[in-house]
């Protein structure tokens, strides 16, 4: 061979490597870029942007709608995946592992198509299912949940951030349910065989046995799904488009109407996508030191 | 024991009610002649819904669709094959550092880079094309590509690479013959999760295509959704069936080793 085995190796990365840089790395820095501009899909600014240094970034700082949305993906991180996902994940875990429960296998079927079947599909379907006159309101009737304070109404209109929260939890939970799974498995029987003889109620053997062995899962889960749900655009787009008003404006749709309905500020936006990427990075990177620090 | 049973039981039938129950109107509309955003049982059947699908528009969605997945799906293949044998069968500097990157890189969101890919896009006359979509398309497919091809290539030794050069076999020969038919379901594994990625994708078509008959399957549900007015229910319920057949048989073909994958993060 006339190539030393390593460069050969460099040579066959090379057309991969070109790709991502060109459109994945340098797009990047060119958000940062656009951000300190004033380009516009329309307008004098879509046909001689100018520099203008930090001044997006600044009207940004000062832009209670971008708060707003901040707050929208807050709410939608901590109650979606923070909470729902975890507690339910977790709960469905432990129920998966009880092997003489019937039908536990179509849960975790049900459960898991949720996931995987197209982000548009989930949306429109819960569209319909979450309107006026969907099933989700004639279940309400039929269960009687009124006596625990739930009303038939429109809840895209008048909750729609709780209803796409509650969508997202429907949607993502099977990723920790399958985690969890997982890191129970890997629980050894004997652990909880020895506190049965000495007497640990159920209670007991999860405080003290399930949950201190499974924190490393835990915290790859909690850190994963909430860059995941950092980043989630699409079923709540479906579902309300971030309306009505701004109400269920996540950060992602925030981005996504400031750059392409009117004004068509796209530098402006770039600034919100470009700080995005700064916080994301952040998890990113605290994530990969949770698992090269491993778990001793 | 006893009294845990039926509150099991109990929260096992509403766990079953929240995750079924919003697919139901789906179904039911895909085959209701009289199909509504209401929630109504059907007074009788029809599938003359799925039968309209393969014309018109929502047909020129679906080959639209077929051809992004199809084409992206293959080239992140191809690409991921090549970097994917260099990452585990050399030794090179800064081959961690390659690593951790695509893994940041399959972290990161897409919402990110869609504006300035919009606007390079743009001056490269890439926006608006079925190719610009396949390119980036491609690109979001490749660090989960080469994750997959590096742990299979990694579970497949050396040594039969090697014998196949004592025998007078070049390394690519070698590569051909024995490493490449032995990683063949990972790389079935590779092409089918990148198809159903593209299939299902909605944010980079919605940002680089402007002209409807260019639109895949996703972006055409979420424009005619979004129609006000008189939207066909029915026929969009069914379109939303056909177009989850893929995903749904691809993951569940593949829901072994997604969990396998998963748990692989769990235990370390």
């Amino acid at each position: 061979m006339r190539l030393r085995s390593g460069q050969l190796g460099i040579i066959i990365l090379t057309p991969t490597l070109l790709v991502m840089l060109a459109l994945v790395v340098f797009p990047t820095l060119w958000g940062v870029v656009m951000s300190m501009t004033n380009i516009s899909l329309v307008g004098r600014g879509a046909v001689h942007p100018r520099f203008v240094g930090l001044a997006n970034y600044v009207k940004l700082l000062r832009d209670s709608r971008f708060y707003h949305s901040l707050w929208v993906t807050m709410f939608f991180t901590i109650f979606s995946a923070l909470i729902g996902q975890v507690v339910l994940g977790l709960a469905l875990a432990l129920l998966l592992r009880k092997k003489d429960v019937k039908g536990r296998n179509v849960i975790a079927l049900a459960v898991f198509v949720s996931w995987v079947i197209p982000e548009v599909v989930a949306g429109y379907m819960w569209g319909s299912y979450a309107s006026r006159e969907g099933l989700l309101n004639l279940l309400i009737k039929a269960l009687r949940l009124d006596v625990i304070g739930l009303e038939p109404t429109n809840w895209l209109f008048y909750r729609p951030l709780e209803t796409i929260t509650i969508a997202n939890i429907w949607r993502g939970t099977a990723f920790s349910m399958i985690l969890f799974s997982a890191a129970l498995e890997s629980i050894p029987e004997f652990l909880y065989e020895a506190s049965s003889l000495d007497g640990a109620t159920s209670w007991d053997k999860f405080r003290y046995i399930t949950l201190p062995l499974l924190a490393p899962a835990i915290l790859t889960d909690l850190i994963l799904i909430t860059i995941w749900t950092f980043g989630v655009f699409t079923m709540p787009f479906i579902m309300t488009g971030g309306g009505p008003g701004n109400k269920s404006e996540l950060w992602t749709i925030y981005i996504y109407r400031q750059a392409l309905l009117p004004p068509y500020e796209i530098g402006y936006a770039a600034a919100a996508a470009t700080l995005m990427f700064l916080l994301t990075l952040l998890l990113i990177v605290a994530y990969m030191a949770v698992l090269k620090k491993g778990w001793g | 024991m006893g009294k845990e049973k039926p509150l099991m039981y109990f929260f096992m039938a509403l766990v079953a009610l929240f995750f079924l129950a919003p697919f139901v109107w789906l179904i039911l509309s895909s085959v209701n002649p009289q199909a509504d955003i209401r929630f109504k049982l059907p007074s009788s059947i029809t599938f003359d819904h799925y039968s309209k699908i393969l014309t018109g528009r929502t047909f020129a969605w679906i080959m639209n669709s077929s051809i992004i997945s199809l084409a992206s799906a293959t080239l992140a293949t191809l690409l991921s094959i090549l970097a994917s044998y260099s990452l585990t069968r050399y030794k090179f500097k800064g081959r961690g550092a390659l690593v951790d990157f695509f893994v940041m890189l399959r972290l990161m969101p897409v919402m990110v880079i869609m504006l300035p890919v919009m606007m390079i896009f743009a001056r490269m006359g890439l926006l608006d094309t079925l190719l610009g979509v396949i390119l980036l398309e491609t690109a979001l497919e490749l660090p989960f590509s080469v994750m997959i091809g590096s742990s299979y290539f990694e579970t497949i030794p050396t040594d039969f690479e090697e014998a196949a050069m004592i025998d007078g076999c070049n390394r690519f020969m070698a590569f051909l013959k024995v490493t490449l038919p032995l990683s063949l379901p990972g790389l079935v594994t590779i092409w089918l999760l990148a198809f159903v990625t593209a299939w299902g994708d909605f944010l980079v078509p919605l940002f680089l295509l402007r002209t409807p008959d260019k639109f895949p399957v996703s972006v055409g549900i979420y424009m005619v959704f979004g129609e006000h007015g008189r939207v066909n229910y029915g026929l969009l319920s069914a379109l939303s069936m056909i177009y989850s057949i893929p995903v749904l048989v691809v993951f569940l073909i593949m829901r072994k080793y997604l969990t396998r994958g998963i748990a692989g993060l769990a235990i370390r």
